[in-house]
């Protein structure tokens, strides 16, 4: 079995000395599209801020294609392959569309940032119909689009994404959905975190379901999706 | 004083109350904190320029009745404001761990302290740049305005910084990456921004702007140990008038500022017996009025 794109290892963390990861393990493999789910305050965007430096593991390591980046700093994170989209304040409200897209692709360093943002335009055309437009005038669905395509500068290896329909409309939360499959089918590994399980793990390749910091199940997306006693207990059903 | 001239000192005025405002209201949005020694850091830019002065003053010819030393005097005395700036950062404001309103009281204490070595080495009295006075240009006089020279030197200089600060923040990376995280620090470093380097430019832009704030302010008064700091209210009153945090309403703010305390002598033209003394007094209640209506300020929350 070839190597995890990204790995968490026996991860403890928390905010200031209130610990939310307690001896979490789990994986992302290269092409999956990974979705953690569970209750309130289970922890799943801590896994993700974890992953990404934003916070430092307390134990336990972070692997990226084998390299520990744990406690890392996100603007280094980024420039080795992997980038987030926060669940809020995931736009520069007072910046254009266009320049938002131009800090998505500060740390890039070959020169091609005007074709790679010309790619985007093409792929979201809202978004070049508004590229002057300040990001704080779009809706809430139009704004995740941005959201995406700023992390999508970068041609990012591996993609985490918190609760990208919180707040949507469903129609407008499909959409979403939608981009975020076509963004994995690009070489994207993805690993998301969302509120809407089954939604979630309906585009999912495997899921971890979180309780208390630590995962209670995992197992292919269909399994979660299937088994009784994840339905009952997390999935609502 | 005909109302021609007092809009007239009201706009000089204001150029230089702009140049302080702006170093405030960016230091505030990048490093998060109201910094109370930035009046100083005008003091310093003043005091570094006359220092200048008095070595390159006599240097060839001259531009708006400025000799060219005074503006090599005023590239060195923004700079030395940068710098003194940056070093107090790195040192001390960096280090420390302590919140805002931490920082805000810290920079009291760094506002005494650059004070107390400029009065140490100059003493507490008045003193001038040695440029002799000008007498006012002619064909403004028959309309009431006596203004120089060097108070249109002023004006301009203070334009073309304001133009060239527009243009690095609009149009220049650097000036993307500080709108970027005056917006959203958090997404700035998950961008990939490298936010340590551009507070570091802020603070350099921003000082260096107060730096050159200075300077215009000792050659439209006199230099003397407090000119920054009792400069510090009215600065403060620009930057919150204009909306904390932004940039552009700083600038709005410290012209509409500069321009309400140089105007105050209109209310006793028309009868109302409130003097200059009131000056500051006029601008606050005005800044107050606005807030009432806008809280946040004309220009809103962010740059």
């Amino acid at each position: 079995m070839s190597e995890p794109v990204l790995a968490l290892e026996g991860v403890d963390s928390g905010y200031g000395d209130a610990q939310v990861l307690d001896d979490l393990t789990l994986h992302l493999d290269r092409g999956e599209i990974v979705c953690l789910v569970g209750p309130n305050g289970a922890g799943k965007s801590t896994v993700l801020k974890t992953a990404f430096g934003m916070l430092t593991p307390w134990e336990g390591t972070v692997q990226y294609h084998g390299d520990y980046i744990g406690g890392m700093a996100p603007e280094e994170i980024v420039r080795e392959g992997i980038g987030f989209v926060p669940q809020t304040d995931n736009v520069f409200g007072t910046l254009s569309i266009d320049e938002n897209l131009r800090m998505g692709g500060v740390a890039r360093e070959d020169d091609r940032l005007d074709e790679v943002i010309a790619e985007l335009y093409e792929r979201f055309p809202l978004l070049n119909e508004k590229r002057s437009a300040n990001a704080r005038t779009l809706s809430g669905g139009q704004r995740q689009v941005l959201a995406f395509a700023r992390a999508l500068v970068m041609e990012p290896d591996v993609l985490l994404i918190d609760e990208p329909s919180a707040g949507l409309a469903p129609n407008t939360a499909d959409e979403v959905f939608a981009d975020v499959q076509a963004v994995n089918e690009m070489d994207t590994s993805i690993l998301m975190v969302e509120q809407n399980a089954t939604k979630g793990l309906n585009i999912s390749d495997r899921g971890y379901v979180l309780d208390q910091g630590t995962v209670a199940y995992t197992d292919e997306a269909s399994g979660l999706l299937d088994n009784p006693e994840v339905s009952k207990l997390y999935l609502g059903g | 004083m005909s109302v021609l001239e007092l809009v007239a000192n009201g706009l000089i005025f204001s150029s230089i109350l702009v140049l302080g405002s702006i170093g405030l209201s960016l230091i505030y949005s990048i490093a998060n904190f109201a910094n109370f020694a930035h009046g100083d850091t005008m003091t310093v830019g003043a005091y570094s320029a006359l220092v200048t002065f008095g070595a390159v003053g006599g240097l060839g010819g001259s531009v708006l009745g400025l000799p060219y030393g005074f503006f090599v005097a005023l590239l060195v005395g923004a700079a030395a404001a940068a710098v003194v700036a940056i070093v107090t950062e790195k040192i001390i404001y960096e280090s420390l761990d302590i919140g805002s309103i931490g920082l805000l009281i810290t920079s009291i204490g760094i506002a005494f302290i650059y004070r107390g070595i400029i009065q140490i080495r100059f003493g507490a009295d008045f003193t001038r740049f040695d440029i002799g006075a000008l007498r006012p240009i002619e064909w403004l006089v028959p309309y009431g305005v006596r203004v120089t020279l060097h108070d249109v030197a002023i004006v301009i200089s203070a334009a073309v910084l304001v133009g060239g600060l527009h243009v690095l923040l609009q149009y220049t990376d650097l000036g993307r990456k500080m709108r970027a995280m005056a917006d959203n620090p958090d997404l700035a470093r998950i961008s990939g921004i490298r936010t340590k380097r551009v507070t570091l430019w802020t603070w350099i832009i921003g000082a260096g702007l107060a730096g050159a704030g200075g300077v215009f302010l000792g050659l439209f008064n006199q230099l003397a140990p407090r000119m920054g700091f009792n400069l510090l209210l009215l600065i403060f009153a620009a930057v919150i008038l204009g909306g904390i945090g932004s940039v552009y309403g700083a600038m709005l703010g410290g012209f509409l500022i500069g321009m309400i305390s140089q105007l105050t002598p209109v209310l006793k033209m028309v009868g109302i017996p409130i003097g200059i003394e009131y000056a500051n007094a006029i601008a606050f209640v005005i800044m107050v009025v606005v807030l009432l209506v806008r809280p946040n300020g004309i220009a809103g929350e962010a740059t």
